[in-house]
C-alpha cells in the first residue's frame, strides 16, 4: 500500500504548490472564487465534524460563521487588530459560542438538537441587531479598505487544509471512533461507558472553530457586513448539501463535495438563478435515499478505499 | 421609546395572543401528528403550509371563492399532496435514523419553496377579503383574524373529534403509541402512515388558507412556521396533541406579551431562549409527552 | 490613370482608417443587480431601467462612435455575491464601465471594489449618505438621500400645526438611516418625537409595535420601511384601528404594487418617491410612455434612476471625451444638469446636492404629488 500512499501524498504536493502558485497569474476574480472554494471546504468539513461523525446535524451552523465575522470585524475597527489576529479571536469567539449552546443542547436527543439549532441562526441576527452600539446593527459594519485578496487567500487555504487534516487525525483515533459509535447507536455508545456528552460537545467546539475564523476572513476580504448577509440560512444549506454530496463522515468528502458544488453553482447559477435552490434541494432528496453516504462512501464500498479516505 | 404600558394594551396584546395562538395550535398539531406516528420531522411543513395559502389564493382571485369558504377546498388538495410525498418519498425514511428523515424533509422544503417561485414568482400576493377591526369595550378585535380564529378553532375540535371517536383516529393514535403492537392489533401501519401524512399536510393547509387572509402570500412565507410549530411541540410534548393546543396558545401569548414589553426585534429572541429552556428543564415538554 | 491612383490610394486610406473605428468593439458596461431575492421588485425595475438606456443610447449612435452593450449579472440581493461579481466585471469579462447595482448596502460593498480598480461608478440606487463620505473618488449619487426620504411629510405636518410624530424602521442600512434623518427633521420643525422602535428585517407581525404606538397616539407616523413591510404594516394599523393624521413610508409606498395589494387599505397613506412620471421634467413623460410600451407596467422611480444614472454616465463620457476614469470623474464632478429624473449636481465626494424628493399621496386608488409645491399636482388630504 506504500506506493499507492507516495502517490497520492505526491498529488496532494502537486496540488498544493499549484495552488500557491496560482495568486501570481490569476485574476482578482479567479484568486477570490478559489478563496471561497478554500471557505467552503473549510465550512463543509467542519460541519461534517459534528454532523458527519455524530449524527447530530447542526442546522445553524452558519450562526459562528456570522459570529466569527462580527467578532473579527468589531475587532478591527474599534480595537485595530490586525485582521490575522482577529481571524483567530473570530475562531475563538465561535468556540464561546459552540459552549454556550452546546452545553444545553447537546444533552439532548438527536432530533431536539436539531431542532434547537434550527432557529440559532436567527436568534444571533436578532441579537446582533440588538447589540448595535457595538455591531452596527442593521446598518452593517465597514472595514477600513483593505486589499488583502491574496494574504487572505493562503490563509484561508491554510484554514482548509487544517481542518482536512484535523478531519483525517480525529477519524483515525479513539475519540473519532468514540464519536462514530455515538452516530451508529448512542445508547449502546453510553453503555458502554463513553462519556458522550463530552465528546459531542468536544466535537461540538471543534466544528465552530473553522467557520468562526472563515467568518473573519471573509468579514475582512468583502470589507463590509451586515446580519442578514453573514447570518444566511443558504450558507448552512451549501454546507450540508457539499457534505451530503461528497461522502459525510469522510476525510475527503467535504473537498469534493465543496470543490463539485461550487463548481455546479457556478455554472449552474450564473445561467439559471432562478432554480438553484431546486436543484440543491433534489440533490438533497437523491444523495439522502440513493446514496446517503455521498459520492465518497459510494466509491468506499464499490472499491474497497480505506475508511479513512 | 418607552410607552407606559397599561392594562388596556396587555388586554389587547393577550387577545392578539389568543388569535394568533389558535393559528399556531393549528399548524402544530400536523407536525406533532407526523412526529408522533412516524418519528419523522417534517421540515417540509411550513411549505405545505405556504401551498395551502396560494390554493386559496388562486380560488379566490380566479374563481371569486369566498376565501374562508376555500378552506376545506385547499385542505383536501394538500391531503393529495401529502399523501404523494409520503407515498413517493418519505416513506423510505421511516423507520430510518432522524437525521435522515430531517435532511430529506429538508430537501423537500427548499425544492417545493423553489418550485412555486418559479411557478408563481416571489411577488407578493394578497386576499384583500376582511380588513379592519370591531372595536369592543376599547379593544381592537381584528376581523381577519377573529374569523380566522374561529374557523382554526374549528378545524382543531374536528380533528380532535375524528382522533378521538373515529376508528382511523384511534387507529392513528395506536400507532402512535406503539408502533409494534398496534401492527400486532392487526393496524395496517403503512396505510396509517399514508393517512397521517395526509392529514397533517391538511391541516397545515387549514392554516395556510386562513393566513392567507391576514398577510401577504409568498413562496418563502412557510419557514418561520416550521420553527414556530416546532416550539410548540417542545413546549406542549412531542405527540402530545392536546399539548399542541396548549403549545399554541402559549407560544402566542409568549410572543406578543414580548414584543410589548420588550421591543420586536427581542421577541424572536424570547421565543428561541424558551425554547432552549424547556428542553432543558423538560425536554418532554410540559404537559409530558413522548422523550426522543 | 496614374493621376487618379495618388487620390484613390489616399482615399483609400481615408476609408480604411475611419472604417474600423466600430471593430473596436461595443462598449461593455458591467452591473449586477438583485434580479431575484428580497430586492428582486425594485432591482427588476432598474435593470429595466438600464435596459431602456442601452437601447436609447444606442439609438441615438451610441457612446463615442461605439454600440453600447450592458452586462448584467444576478446578486441575489446579496452584498457579498455583488461583491464578487463587480471583480468577475472588472478582472475577468474586462468591462469598459460599471454602473452601479440595487440598495444601499450592496452599494457600499461593491464600492469598496470598483474603489480598488478605479472604475467609475455611478450608484443610481444608493440612498445613503456614508457611502459617499468615505473618501471615495469614484462613486457618484444620483438620487436623494435616505435622510430626506420624508421632508415632505414633515414639512406637510408643520405646517398643518401637528404636534406629535412616530417613527419606526426596519433595521437595515437605508431605512435606519432615513429614520435618522427624519428625527433631526422633525425636531428641527418642533416636532415631539412620542416614539420610536426599529424592528428586523422580514418581520411580519407588528402587533407588540402598534399596541405601543397606538398608546402614545401620533399624529404623525413615519415609516422607514421597504416594500414587504410597509404592506404588513398599513394591514395591521387597520386592524389594530391605529390610525394616525398622517401615515407615511418610505420605499414600497410609491410603489404601483402597493395600491393593488392593499386597495382601499393604502388610501391617504403618503409615500416617498425619487421620480414620478407626472413630474415636469424634460422627458419624463415620453420615458414613462416608452416605457410602459416596452415593458408593459408602469415604470417606478427606480427605473427612472436607472435610466437616469446610466444616461448621466454617458453625459460625463461624452464630456470628458474618453472612458478614461479621472477624466470621466472629473466631468461627473463638474456635470450640472436636469435629466428626465430632475437635478443632477454632485459635491466634491459624489454626494447629489441638487435632486429634490417628491411625497405623494394615495388619493382613490391614484398617487398624486403632494410636496413640494412646485412639484404638486394636488393637495394632502386628512380624513381625520
Amino acid at each position: 500500500m506504500t506506493g499507492a500512499r507516495g502517490a497520492v501524498l505526491a498529488v496532494l504536493a502537486l496540488v498544493a504548490a499549484a495552488l500557491c502558485v496560482y495568486p501570481v497569474f490569476g485574476t482578482g476574480y479567479g484568486i477570490r472564487a478559489t478563496l471561497q472554494v478554500f471557505m467552503w471546504i473549510a465550512l463543509a468539513g467542519s460541519w461534517n465534524l459534528i454532523s458527519g461523525l455524530t449524527g447530530y446535524v447542526s442546522f445553524g451552523h452558519v450562526a459562528f460563521f456570522g459570529i466569527g465575522a462580527y467578532a473579527g470585524a468589531i475587532l478591527i475597527t474599534t480595537a485595530g487588530w490586525s485582521w490575522p489576529l482577529a481571524a483567530l479571536a473570530g475562531g475563538l469567539a465561535a468556540c464561546v459560542l459552540a459552549l454556550l449552546i452546546g452545553y444545553p443542547c447537546l444533552r439532548l436527543k438527536g432530533p431536539y438538537f436539531a431542532i434547537a439549532m434550527l432557529g440559532l441562526n436567527e436568534v444571533l441576527r436578532a441579537l446582533v441587531s440588538y447589540f448595535e452600539g457595538l455591531t452596527g446593527g442593521g446598518s452593517g459594519l465597514s472595514l477600513p479598505t483593505l486589499d488583502a485578496s491574496t494574504p487572505i487567500y493562503y490563509v484561508m487555504g491554510a484554514l482548509a487544509a487544517a481542518v482536512t487534516a484535523m478531519t483525517y487525525l480525529i477519524i483515525t483515533s479513539r475519540f473519532g471512533l468514540r464519536l462514530m459509535t455515538i452516530r451508529e447507536d448512542e445508547i449502546a455508545a453510553e453503555a458502554m461507558g463513553i462519556d458522550t456528552f463530552r465528546h459531542k460537545l468536544g466535537a461540538f467546539l471543534l466544528s465552530a472553530a473553522g467557520p468562526g475564523i472563515a467568518g473573519a476572513l471573509t468579514a475582512r476580504d468583502q470589507g463590509y457586513i451586515e446580519p442578514i448577509s453573514v447570518f444566511p440560512l443558504a450558507v448552512t444549506v451549501t454546507m450540508i448539501v457539499m457534505v451530503l454530496f461528497g461522502g459525510k463522515g469522510t476525510v475527503w468528502g467535504p473537498v469534493l463535495g465543496a470543490v463539485a458544488l461550487f463548481v455546479i453553482q457556478e455554472i449552474v447559477w450564473a445561467r439559471y438563478p432562478y432554480v438553484h435552490p431546486l436543484l440543491f434541494g433534489a440533490i438533497i432528496v437523491v444523495v439522502v435515499l440513493a446514496m446517503p453516504r455521498g459520492v465518497l462512501g459510494l466509491l468506499q464500498l464499490r472499491y474497497r478505499l480505506p475508511r479513512t479516505i | 421609546m418607552n410607552v407606559v404600558v397599561t392594562p388596556a394594551m396587555v388586554g389587547q396584546v393577550i387577545l392578539s395572543g389568543i388569535l394568533s395562538g389558535a393559528l399556531y395550535a393549528l399548524v402544530a398539531l400536523g407536525l406533532s401528528l407526523i412526529f408522533g406516528v412516524m418519528r419523522v420531522i417534517n421540515i417540509a411543513h411550513g411549505p405545505l403550509l405556504m401551498l395551502g395559502a396560494y390554493v386559496t389564493y388562486f380560488l379566490h382571485s380566479q374563481l371569486g371563492i369566498n376565501p374562508f369558504l376555500t378552506v376545506p377546498l385547499s385542505m383536501a388538495a394538500l391531503f393529495v399532496v401529502g399523501l404523494a410525498l409520503q407515498r413517493a418519498l418519505v416513506f423510505r425514511v421511516v423507520g430510518a435514523p432522524e437525521l435522515s428523515s430531517l435532511l430529506l424533509t429538508f430537501g423537500i422544503s427548499i425544492a417545493l419553496v423553489n418550485l412555486v417561485q418559479l411557478a408563481f414568482t416571489s411577488n407578493l400576493r394578497t386576499v384583500e377579503y376582511l380588513t379592519g377591526s370591531w372595536i369592543i369595550g376599547g379593544l381592537a378585535l381584528s376581523k381577519p383574524r377573529f374569523i380566522a380564529f374561529l374557523f382554526a378553532a374549528g378545524v382543531t375540535a374536528l380533528a380532535f373529534a375524528f382522533l378521538k371517536f373515529t376508528r382511523l383516529g384511534k387507529a392513528i393514535r395506536a400507532t402512535s403509541q406503539s408502533r409494534e403492537v398496534a401492527l400486532v392489533c392487526g393496524i395496517n401501519v403503512a396505510r396509517i402512515h399514508l393517512l397521517t401524512f395526509g392529514l397533517a399536510s391538511a391541516l397545515a393547509a387549514s392554516g395556510g388558507a386562513l393566513l392567507a387572509v391576514i398577510v401577504a402570500i409568498q413562496p418563502e412565507m412557510g419557514s418561520v412556521w416550521t420553527f414556530k410549530s416546532f416550539l410548540v411541540i417542545v413546549l406542549g410534548g412531542a405527540g402530545n396533541y392536546p399539548g399542541a393546543l396548549l403549545g399554541g396558545l402559549l407560544l402566542g401569548l409568549i410572543e406578543q406579551l414580548a414584543s410589548l414589553f420588550l421591543t420586536t426585534q427581542l421577541s424572536e429572541v424570547v421565543a428561541y431562549v424558551l425554547l432552549v429552556l424547556v428542553l432543558l428543564v423538560r425536554p418532554t415538554g410540559l404537559l409530558g409527552g413522548r422523550s426522543a | 490613370m496614374r493621376t487618379l491612383l495618388g487620390p484613390l490610394a489616399l482615399a483609400a486610406g481615408v476609408v480604411l482608417l475611419a472604417g474600423p473605428a466600430d471593430a473596436q468593439g461595443p462598449i461593455r458596461i458591467g452591473a449586477s443587480l438583485s434580479l431575484t431575492g428580497t430586492y428582486a421588485e425594485p432591482g427588476t425595475y432598474q435593470s429595466e431601467g438600464y435596459k431602456l438606456c442601452e437601447r436609447d443610447l444606442n439609438a441615438k449612435g451610441g457612446l463615442l462612435g461605439r454600440k453600447v452593450e450592458m452586462v448584467v449579472y444576478d446578486d441575489q440581493s446579496q452584498p457579498a455575491t455583488g461583491v464578487r461579481l463587480y471583480e468577475k466585471l472588472i478582472t475577468e469579462d474586462k468591462v469598459d464601465a460599471v454602473m452601479g447595482p440595487y440598495s444601499s448596502a450592496i452599494s457600499e460593498a461593491v464600492a469598496n471594489v470598483t474603489e480598488k480598480y478605479k472604475k467609475v461608478m455611478v450608484a443610481p440606487l444608493a440612498a445613503t449618505t456614508s457611502i459617499f463620505k468615505k473618501g471615495r473618488k469614484y462613486a457618484f449619487m444620483v438620487i436623494s438621500p435616505a435622510e430626506v426620504y420624508l421632508e415632505g411629510l414633515v414639512d406637510i405636518a408643520a405646517k398643518r400645526k401637528l404636534k406629535t410624530i412616530a417613527i419606526i424602521n426596519e433595521d437595515t442600512l437605508f431605512p435606519k438611516a432615513s429614520a435618522q434623518g427624519t428625527e433631526e427633521l422633525a425636531k428641527k420643525a418642533g416636532l415631539q418625537v412620542v416614539f420610536k422602535e426599529a424592528y428586523p428585517k422580514g418581520n411580519q407581525d407588528f402587533s407588540g409595535l402598534l399596541i405601543k404606538l397606538k398608546a402614545a397616539n401620533p399624529d404623525v407616523l413615519a415609516a422607514a420601511t421597504y416594500f414587504d413591510d410597509a404592506v404588513a404594516l398599513a394591514r395591521q394599523m387597520k386592524e389594530l384601528d391605529v390610525t394616525p393624521r398622517m401615515t407615511a413610508v418610505t420605499v414600497g409606498g410609491d410603489l404601483p404594487k402597493f395600491q393593488e395589494l392593499l386597495k382601499q387599505t393604502a388610501e391617504g397613506i403618503y409615500g416617498a418617491s425619487q421620480w414620478e412620471g407626472a413630474l415636469p421634467y424634460p422627458g419624463a413623460k415620453e420615458f414613462f410612455d416608452t416605457y410602459t410600451k416596452e415593458f408593459k407596467h408602469e415604470p417606478s422611480y427606480h427605473s427612472a434612476a436607472g435610466y437616469a444614472g446610466c444616461i448621466l454616465y454617458a453625459e460625463g463620457v461624452k464630456k470628458a471625451g474618453s472612458l478614461e476614469a479621472d477624466r470621466v470623474r472629473d466631468a461627473l464632478l463638474a456635470l450640472k444638469t436636469r435629466t428626465m429624473f430632475g437635478d443632477y449636481q454632485v459635491d466634491k465626494d459624489g454626494f447629489q446636492v441638487a435632486h429634490k424628493m417628491v411625497l405623494l399621496q394615495w388619493q382613490e386608488g391614484k398617487r398624486v404629488v403632494v410636496w413640494p409645491d412646485d412639484l404638486a399636482n394636488g393637495k394632502p388630504r386628512f380624513p381625520r
